[in-house]
């Protein structure tokens, strides 16, 4: 059955990021294009923008880079459900792979060509992935994200934007910025505390959260 | 105490594309594992996508949606052939997971003696810096005492192995510093089947110095 896709409302952040979860979801099961048309919009100029930013990249196959995750968008998104996380994110997800295949493909050695897809796979084997749990942690940090991200100091907001835009190691970071490893390390940390990532009390927090959706 | 999982540094620079090939491996493999860790790099992700939304958005070629849309229907029922999947039979990598079995070369793997105890294989993964082996450690069996120059990650496949510091079990994920010296050995009931990853050579201590050095560094 094909639904017609509705096009988006501008409303507040989080109803967007649904928004585009569904459009995703609208691509995956249905091959929709007007749908596909419409992330292509909104998503292809973050993209490039994303991309633009990483050092040593040639500007020139950037577009290259876009194109490809986009078509690897459309062939993947049945595999999508906004279960798994935003749209946003399993976009970006595409895009990093796409440029380390990208960049790698530039150096000679890459004796059995392994992919990106093939070193991040995501799909485990015999543990349980979409707990209802897991989905609520999940919630809980994208909310948390989004909320703090902005707010971090720069010096810490710097390496994750390093790191993130650049594909940039801990090393690597520290050396552009001419600090002791130890010190990158410690911003990450402090920017994580800062998004209640990677605590050891998730369990705990996840109890309370379902009390109170309970 | 030795942690048995990737720092959360470490996951950083795992979901931001940041690790060259067999780390990120290593990673990936643990995540096989750990349900904490694979949630917590799930969580990362998110930074990534959400840096990515907050991107001042810059316009690409005019003509792009549609050469994307053109590559998609001249794609349209293709099969697209994955490189995955070729997976060996043989006795030396049953129960470990099928994402290390899908890395591994389509013809046999091949083992190189070490020390009575102890063997391994290197696997090629197109990476520079960084030696990805697979280790197997007969029960009961000891490797020899080693430093390492450089780091070394160790996840456990199969069976478990115990040292100075204490005794590891399958999907445990153990980062060594550069000269830290330790001596593994398995479990007396069952052979143990890592994975490693090696950033430069290490050398032995002690006597056994002398000796064949314990894995010469050679990235393939």
């Amino acid at each position: 059955m094909k639904i017609s896709f509705r096009p988006l409302k501008k409303t507040i952040n989080v109803d967007q990021q649904q928004d585009w979860n569904k459009c995703l979801e609208q691509v995956g099961q249905h091959q929709d294009k007007s749908a596909f048309a419409a992330l292509f919009a909104h998503f292809s100029p973050l993209l490039k923008a994303f991309l633009m930013k990483r050092g040593g990249q040639n500007l020139d196959n950037v577009e290259e880079i876009v194109q490809e995750t986009m078509i690897k968008v459309w062939r993947k998104a049945a595999n999508y459900s906004a279960s798994q996380g935003t749209a946003s994110t399993w976009i970006y997800t595409i895009a990093r792979n796409t440029r380390i295949d990208a960049i790698r493909s530039q150096s000679r050695r890459n004796p059995n060509q392994l992919h990106a897809d093939d070193i991040y796979n995501d799909s485990y084997e015999s543990q349980e992935t979409q707990s209802p749990q897991s989905s609520l942690v999940r919630l809980r940090d994208r909310k948390q994200i989004e909320e703090k991200l902005g707010e971090l100091p720069t010096d810490q907001a710097d390496v994750l934007t390093l790191m993130y835009f650049e594909g940039k190691s801990g090393q690597q970071v520290a050396d552009m910025l001419d600090l002791p490893l130890g010190t990158v390390k410690s911003r990450i940390r402090l920017a994580l505390a800062k998004m209640k990532l990677g605590l050891k009390t998730l369990q705990t927090e996840t109890a309370q959260l379902e009390g109170v959706i309970k | 105490m030795i942690s048995r999982h990737p720092d959360p540094e470490l996951l950083v620079e795992y979901t931001a594309g940041g690790l060259t090939t067999a780390p990120a491996i290593s990673v990936t493999t643990h995540l096989q594992f750990c349900n904490e860790c694979r949630q917590l790099a799930e969580s990362l992700e998110e930074i990534g996508g959400e840096l990515m939304n907050e991107s001042e958005a810059i316009p690409v070629s005019e003509n792009l949606l549609d050469e994307v849309l053109a590559c998609i229907d001249e794609a349209a029922g293709k099969q697209f052939a994955t490189l995955l999947a070729k997976p060996q039979d043989t006795e030396a990598i049953t129960g470990i997971p099928k994402y290390i079995q899908a890395l591994l070369p389509a013809d046999s793997l091949k083992w190189r003696f070490l020390s009575p105890s102890l063997r391994a294989a290197a696997i090629s993964v197109g990476e520079e810096v960084h030696e990805l082996a697979l280790h197997r450690i007969k029960a009961g069996g000891k490797a020899p005492e080693h430093t390492h120059r450089g780091i070394e990650i160790t996840v456990v496949l199969k069976g478990s192995f115990s040292d100075e510091d204490g005794i590891y079990h399958p999907g445990d994920f153990i980062l060594r510093e550069a000269g830290e010296i330790h001596r593994p050995c398995a479990a007396r009931n069952d052979e143990c089947i890592c994975l490693s990853v090696l950033e430069a050579p290490i050398s032995l201590t002690g006597v056994k110095r002398i000796f064949n050095p314990f894995l010469s560094f050679s990235p393939c």
